[in-house]
């Protein structure tokens, strides 16, 4: 890249080699979130009678439950989806695994869309200038989505007190 | 002797790919790697709600609106194919699958389009629902 702007002198093959192995493990990342966040009985969050009715979706009594276990829950109240995500990122001990889970596949997954993402403007951006600003910009935005996420994810469920 | 030296070129035209198994599967693996991205940035932006009950589940009321039942079924296209087109790189780069490489997208096109019809339903059948009322 960038012949007119000093050559780089390390191989891309690293990257290329990363690209697949990231993608790899976001596959079986994506089935994990995927699965614990709409599937899991006790915590799904999607459910067909809730299109556009402008409500909030209801939840089995299991999610109550699930809720509810959660050492800092208190009250038996309505359980909004809110409280059924706290029941993991809230939790003393799941909170560290899923916390630390979602920061991984954060990184992997911004990693290989951004590095992705560039591998295709690289293809039709000819100007050398063109595509070195484009990357800059664009790994600027992948760094602001880290930093966003990750703090999000951190801070998540700090202070929550249960239903 | 006359020798015959100028070949005779025909202009070709631009733009003038064949579109088999091959060609589609890069375009389309290419096509839904950019969708994916457009994903991931709102996706991580909405992350911000999680330290605010209200505003994430206002969110996810905004999330069961209609036209995100579309968007989730084409998220599901999206991420379906990606995934089984991107594992068929990884098999012909790293384990030298490439003779195989069209069983391979043949086997890939089926099985994803059944997890895309089966994991999709949901999406449709609310739609249908709500649309069906």
């Amino acid at each position: 890249m960038a012949n007119l702007y000093g050559k780089s002198t390390r191989s891309s093959a690293f990257s290329w080699f990363l690209h697949r192995i990231t993608g790899t493990f976001l596959v079986f990342m994506l089935i994990t979130h995927f699965w614990v966040q709409h599937f899991d009985h006790s915590t799904a969050t999607i459910t067909t009678s809730v299109v556009a009715e402008g409500a909030l979706p209801t939840y089995s009594d299991a999610a109550g439950e699930a809720v509810r276990a959660t050492p800092r829950g208190a009250a038996v109240a309505q359980v909004t989806p809110y409280d059924v995500v706290m029941a993991r990122l809230a939790h003393p001990v799941y909170a560290v695994l899923w916390k630390g889970f979602n920061i991984f596949f954060l990184i992997f997954a911004l990693h290989h869309g951004f590095y992705g993402l560039n591998n295709v403007l690289g293809d039709y951006i000819r100007n050398d200038m063109a595509r070195v600003v484009t990357y800059a910009v664009s790994w600027s935005i992948a760094l602001v989505l880290l930093v966003v996420g990750v703090y999000s994810v951190v801070t998540a469920g700090i202070g929550y007190t249960g239903v | 002797m006359a020798i015959e030296t100028v070949e005779r070129v025909r202009p070709q035209p631009i733009l003038k790919y064949k579109v088999r198994s091959g060609m589609f599967a890069w375009i389309a693996h290419r096509l839904s790697g950019v969708a994916l991205v457009v994903y991931i940035i709102l996706h991580v932006w909405g992350l911000r709600s999680l330290s605010d009950p209200e505003s994430f589940n206002h969110l996810i009321v905004k999330y069961h609106a209609p036209v995100f039942k579309i968007g989730e079924f084409l998220l599901l296209a999206a991420v379906v194919y990606h995934s089984l087109n991107g594992l068929r790189i990884v098999l012909i780069d790293f384990l030298g699958w490439s003779p195989n490489q069209k069983k391979l997208f043949w086997t890939l096109f089926v099985t994803a389009a059944v997890i895309i019809v089966v994991g999709g339903y949901p999406s449709i059948y609310a739609l249908a629902t709500y649309f069906g009322r």
